[in-house]
């Protein structure tokens, strides 16, 4: 069985904003499979740029509503892709990283890549139901 | 009891891609509910080697493999849960996405969308976790 998680604020369905032909998340098996998470208002969907301290704010607080619609939470985490577009802010990540999954904190590998429209970071995430 | 792991061979159609496989890694694993697919790139179906075609008909090809294997595995485009996608170049992702989205019809997967370097001079490589 695959559930369709629907994006719990307007601004989170990148595919209504940006076109891209994708779910906000799937339920399947136990766990919850996030489509790559960008710092976008959750109001209204337009771009949030800024430091990767900053970005990373917003992304953890739309991860936060989507995980929470899902009927999961940032605790529940299993792994994390974190892309950041240079590895010079790798503990940058870190200290960000780190306010929101605290203890026993999930899986996580972090690469840069390019990421869409110039952005600084992206998260990739699966959680428990 | 632990999980079984299986590992999924390439159906007939595509055995001359199969014959061309990297060594030492499986295209498809089955392991829990689910099919854990390999990042495919775009392989000429007669000869093996990569396309290096636009991005668009790398996508096209790449999907159309995946329809195969998924049919051979059991499941279908329709159990795919999650697309990572990687791109040569991040300019190229609307090409990616108009290509991508004749193949997964409504409600899509969840996906990520990465510019990254990709071996062998391909432009797309796609992983897929599908439910089994």
């Amino acid at each position: 069985m695959r559930e369709i998680i629907a994006a719990p604020r307007g601004g989170l369905d990148l595919r209504v904003h940006y076109g891209h032909h994708q779910s906000p998340a799937v339920r399947a098996g136990g766990l919850i499979f996030c489509s790559g998470m960008l710092p976008v208002d959750p109001e209204t969907g337009e771009r949030r740029h800024g430091t990767l301290t900053s970005e990373a704010h917003v992304i953890f607080g739309n991860l936060t509503l989507l995980l929470d619609a899902a009927g999961s939470s940032l605790a529940r985490l299993v792994q994390v892709h974190a892309l950041i577009y240079d590895s010079i802010e790798y503990d940058v990540l870190n200290r960000v990283y780190r306010q929101y999954v605290a203890n026993g904190p999930p899986a996580r590998t972090v690469w840069t890549a390019q990421i869409e429209a110039g952005f600084k970071v992206e998260l990739d995430v699966i959680a428990a139901a | 009891m632990p999980a079984k792991r299986e590992l999924i061979p390439w159906p007939v159609r595509a055995a001359d891609v199969a014959a061309h496989a990297r060594p030492g890694v499986s295209n498809a694993v089955r392991g829990g509910d689910f099919l854990f697919i390999s990042g495919l790139m775009a392989l000429d179906p007669r000869s093996g080697e990569p396309m290096r075609d636009t991005t668009a008909a790398e996508t096209r090809q790449i999907l159309t493999e995946l329809a195969a294997l998924l049919e051979a595995a059991g499941s279908s485009l329709e159990k795919v849960v999650k697309v990572n996608v990687l791109l040569a170049s991040m300019l190229e992702a609307p090409n990616m996405n108009e290509v991508y989205a004749a193949f997964f019809s409504d409600p899509p997967p969840a996906r990520t969308v990465c510019g990254a370097r990709l071996p062998d001079g391909v432009k797309v490589m796609m992983e897929f976790t599908a439910l089994a």
